[in-house]
Formats: structure tokens, C-alpha cells, sequence
């Protein structure tokens, strides 16, 4: 049969985000692909060598659109780590579920994004309303809908608003309540199961060999998950579960995804419970004059698709020496993606790479 | 943490790789400052002791020394079966909660140095993403393609002496400021 070669994105209807896959195609399989990235590239990590401590935070948030509150802890975590500042410990809870938060709306943007592409157009919708639910609550905490701003060197920003409890529970109670829904119509859906079972499939020798995290790996069945491996936050305070399953291909991975989305909901309850009153800041120094002395760190926390980390110097100056993010769609994007799409065919190139979780800004930074 | 373990790692590593510099910074952080021809060896030994997470690769342009420092960051799986909750008390041989960050300078006139794909196969993207961005050429890489930009650069971008701002404002024109327009 001829061999041909095939455009797939930057822009097409079966996959989200600015990531084009070049396809060596015979028939429908695919003999070879090639990741390109760069559609995105703004060169944030120079940019952030130029700007002050403080100022890189609206730069850092917009690395990932999808979940920029890590973005944001991660950055956080590293300048405090360097300066050596301390965090309250109710900074450290409503850090704790802005993070779980985030994870809930980004894990949602993600069923939206595989619904959408699978044809369930009504659990596609189902899942951005609930997405926007939250952002609504981000509203009101930060004034912002998607990027915050808000976990901040030192603790959080501000406080709870009066009667906010009430109203992250009103929400994840009306989400919550849908579950069955979502099931019924999704996951315990055999259109859904054909579609997915067996797709895109990796063992857990193979995902380790290329450096898979999130949920890639723990569909493979290894509970790797930093707020368990090196706590950070408040995730040590509270008893909670890294859901996995077993299979390691899309059914497994968007199964993972649901569970996950549950095992936080009940996280914030718990953490909601737990929190201690007090201050929510510590001051840093002015921001204009805040040298940060010598030294490097590398941080890193569990965003909603895996391992974030940042690299970071700093040479003693007002300005970062040198950032670099660990992103984890940068691994699953760009070698996992490659890899599962040999021998697979055509219709199935959005599926592996949604399932995969990537998300094309953070590749590309 | 596991800061037993941590200390019997450092006593092997410093047993096994005489040259190095080693210390613990924090009480997860392992600092390696390597030579540039021990750096796959000390890879490889650490994948053996079950480190087997490259996290990251990355490139700092030490431009007043002359010279680039590269970085791999390397962590742990850890076992599949791992309790969680009896992690502090357990004797496990590998601390699973233990960044290692495995530092090396090379001279910044004549950027070579090897890949590690035979050693991390995923190592790959990380190195061509240096290859463009500070222009380090690694040896034995499979393919040194473009990976980000789209244009040609004398120096690549992402060194300390690639001025910014002069390069937009000589490739997409200088816009005026408000005063000098009047």
C-alpha cells in the first residue's frame, strides 16, 4: 500500500491544544510519528530572567491555562524555599484545596476535552458547567476566573471570604451529585469502554523506562504521587487514597482521572474539617528591593497530570539566574505520545493523546 | 526522611566516585558536583541503586565563569508495592522521597558533551531542547533537530549573551514610545 504522510494539528477537531503530530501512514496505521511542538513557545523561562521575584508570577500562572494554581504553588514553593520563609499553617490548608480545587476543574476540562472528542457531547457540556461552578468559586476567592494569582510566597494571598466554607461545600455537593450521571451516561458506558479499552496501552516497566508520572503511571498500577511520596501543603494532615488501576491504557487512564476527582472532593471536606484559624501571610520583604541569596532548589508537586517540578537559582540578585519547570506533559507529550502511536491507527491519534493528558503550553513554556 | 539511607548512599557514592563533590543540602537533596567524564557512570550507578526517575535535564549559562553547568535531576519510583503510611519506618534500601541533583560543568568555547539515552530513554527531548536553546552539542544524540524555534539564531536564545530586547527590535522593528511619536 502507498505510504503517505499526514499533518495531524496544530489545529483539529479531534484533538485540544497547539500540538501538531507529523504521521507516516500505510492505510489507516501508523508506521512512524513525530511530535512538533513550539506553536506555543513564548521563551517564559528567559522572560523570567529578566523580571523581578514578584513580577514573574503573572508569567508563571500562564505556562498552563488548564491548572495554573500549581503552576503557581510550584513557583511559590521554590522562592520560599531559597529565601527561606515560613507559611502559616492555615496558608497551608487553603493552599491545600485551592490546589484540590484547581485539580477538580482541570480533571474536568479533561473529561470535557475526551468526551468531546469521543462524540458524548452532553457529558462534554455536563463537565464544563461543572468546571465553571468552580471557577465561580475561584471568582470570589481571588477575583480571578482562571488565573489567581493567589498562592503567594509566604502563604496565600487573603483569607477566606465570610460564609466561602459553605459555599465550597454547596458546590462539590451539587457536583457530587451528578456522579451517577456521569457514570450512567460515561463511564460505565459501552460505547465508551470499546472506544477506549486497550487503546493507547503501556506497562508499568515501559512507563517507568520513559519517565511516565500521574495518572500514565498509576493506570499502570503504581501509586507514585507526590503529595504522598514528599508531602507538601496541608496533604499530610488528612488520611486520603492515590486511586490506581491496573490496565495502563485509556479506559484505565480516564478511570483514574474519575476516581481521583472524588478522592479530592472528599479531601477538601477533610481538609475543611481540619483547618486551624490564624494568619494566612507571612510578609516578605519589599518586592522592589528583595534580593534573594545564592543558592538552587529544585521543588516539585503534583499537579493534575503528574509530576511538576521547578528548577531554579538564583545568584543572589533581585531576578531568578535560571527557571526551568519539569513539566509533565513534556515526558508524555513528547516521548510516551511518539511511542503508543506506533502500530496504532488514525482515528485513535486524539484518543491516546487526550488520555495522555497533555497539554500543549506546558510543553512548550 | 529516610536520612539512614541517605547517609549510606553518600558514603557509597563517595566510595565509588572518589572525584566527585557530594553533599546532602537539605534533608532530601543530594548535591553532586561531577566531573564531566564520570557524569553517565554516576547515572548508571543510580539507576543500579534504584533511582530510576530522570525528572529533569536542564542548563544554566555560567557566563562569567566561561562555562555551562548541566543539571539532571533524578529521583525514585520507588516500589509499586509501597505502604504509604509505614514509609518513615520501613528499611527501604532507596529513599523514595530524595531528589538528587547531579551537577557538571562543561567549557562554554567548545560545548560537547555525551547523551544519556543509553542510560534514560527519555532524556531525549531534554537534550534536544538544550541543543537548541543553548546550542550544547551531545554526542551520540539521535536526532539534534529544532524542537521550539522557528528561526535561525547566531547565538542560540537562551544564553546570557543573547540580548532580548536588541533582537526584536532588529528583527520585528523598534515600536516608538509615546513621546518620541509627538
Amino acid at each position: 500500500m502507498r505510504k503517505l504522510e499526514l499533518y495531524f494539528g496544530p489545529q483539529h477537531l479531534g484533538m485540544v491544544g497547539n500540538l501538531s503530530i507529523t504521521l507516516k501512514v500505510e492505510g489507516d496505521r501508523i508506521l512512524e510519528a513525530t511530535a512538533n511542538p513550539g506553536y506555543l513557545h513564548r521563551g517564559f523561562e528567559k522572560l523570567m530572567e529578566l523580571r523581578t521575584w514578584i513580577q514573574n508570577f503573572p508569567i508563571v500562572c500562564r505556562v498552563n491555562m488548564v491548572e495554573p494554581d500549581s503552576m503557581e504553588m510550584v513557583y511559590a514553593m521554590a522562592v520560599e524555599k531559597l529565601a527561606n520563609i515560613e507559611v502559616p499553617e492555615r496558608a497551608h490548608y487553603i493552599r491545600s484545596i485551592v490546589l484540590e480545587l484547581a485539580r477538580v476543574a482541570s480533571h474536568l476540562f479533561g473529561l470535557w476535552a475526551y468526551a468531546n472528542m469521543l462524540g458524548f457531547d452532553t457529558v462534554a457540556q455536563w463537565a464544563m458547567y461543572h468546571r465553571d461552578l468552580i471557577l465561580d468559586l475561584f471568582e470570589e476567592l481571588t477575583g480571578g476566573r482562571v488565573y489567581h494569582i493567589y498562592l503567594w510566597p509566604g502563604g496565600v494571598r487573603r483569607d477566606f471570604p465570610k460564609g466561602f466554607k459553605d459555599k465550597i461545600v454547596n458546590t462539590l455537593h451539587s457536583i457530587g451529585g451528578c456522579v451517577p450521571d456521569y457514570d450512567a451516561t460515561f463511564f460505565n458506558n459501552r460505547l465508551f469502554y470499546e472506544r477506549a479499552k486497550g487503546i493507547g496501552k503501556i506497562t508499568q516497566e515501559e512507563a517507568k523506562k520513559l519517565g511516565a508520572v500521574g495518572q500514565v503511571l498509576r493506570a499502570t498500577g503504581m501509586k507514585f504521587d507526590i503529595r504522598k511520596v514528599e508531602p507538601y501543603a496541608a496533604y499530610n494532615n488528612v488520611d486520603w487514597d492515590v486511586p490506581t488501576r491496573e490496565e495502563g491504557d485509556a479506559y484505565s487512564r480516564l478511570w483514574v482521572i474519575r476516581d481521583e476527582m472524588i478522592e479530592s472532593v472528599h479531601m477538601i471536606f477533610k481538609l475543611l474539617d481540619k483547618m486551624p484559624d490564624g494568619e494566612v501571610y507571612n510578609r516578605v520583604p519589599n518586592p522592589f528591593k528583595w534580593n534573594i541569596p545564592k543558592g538552587e532548589t529544585y521543588v516539585r508537586v503534583e499537579s493534575s497530570r503528574g509530576e511538576l517540578g521547578l528548577y531554579m537559582v538564583s545568584n543572589g540578585g533581585d531576578k531568578p539566574y535560571r527557571v526551568h519547570f519539569r513539566t509533565p506533559s513534556y515526558t508524555h507529550g513528547l516521548v510516551i505520545l511518539e511511542k503508543l502511536l506506533k502500530n496504532a491507527s488514525i482515528a485513535d491519534v486524539g484518543n491516546i493523546m487526550i488520555s495522555l493528558y497533555v497539554v500543549a503550553p506546558e510543553i512548550d513554556r | 526522611m529516610t536520612n539512614k539511607n541517605l547517609k549510606f548512599l553518600e558514603k557509597k557514592l563517595k566510595l565509588s566516585f572518589k572525584d566527585s563533590l557530594i553533599n546532602i543540602s537539605e534533608d532530601t537533596r543530594i548535591i553532586i558536583i561531577a566531573q564531566k567524564e564520570q557524569v553517565l557512570n554516576i547515572l548508571k550507578f543510580l539507576k543500579g541503586k534504584g533511582y530510576d526517575h530522570l525528572a529533569l535535564i536542564s542548563c544554566a549559562d555560567w557566563i562569567e565563569e566561561n562555562e555551562f553547568e548541566l543539571v539532571y535531576i533524578i529521583s525514585s519510583y520507588g516500589d509499586p508495592h509501597t505502604n504509604w503510611e509505614n514509609i518513615a519506618k520501613s528499611k527501604q534500601p532507596i529513599g523514595v522521597g530524595v531528589n538528587i541533583i547531579l551537577k557538571t560543568r562543561i567549557s562554554r568555547e567548545n560545548p560537547q558533551f555525551i547523551t544519556a539515552i543509553p542510560v534514560f530513554e527519555n532524556a531525549e527531548p531534554y537534550e534536544r531542547e538544550i541543543h537548541e536553546l543553548f546550542g550544547i552539542n551531545f554526542e551520540g544524540h539521535p536526532r539534534l533537530t529544532p524542537l521550539f524555534l522557528e528561526r535561525e539564531y547566531k547565538i542560540p536564545p537562551f544564553r546570557k549573551d543573547f540580548d532580548t530586547r536588541k533582537y526584536v527590535e532588529e528583527v520585528f522593528d523598534k515600536i516608538p514610545f509615546v513621546e518620541e511619536k509627538k
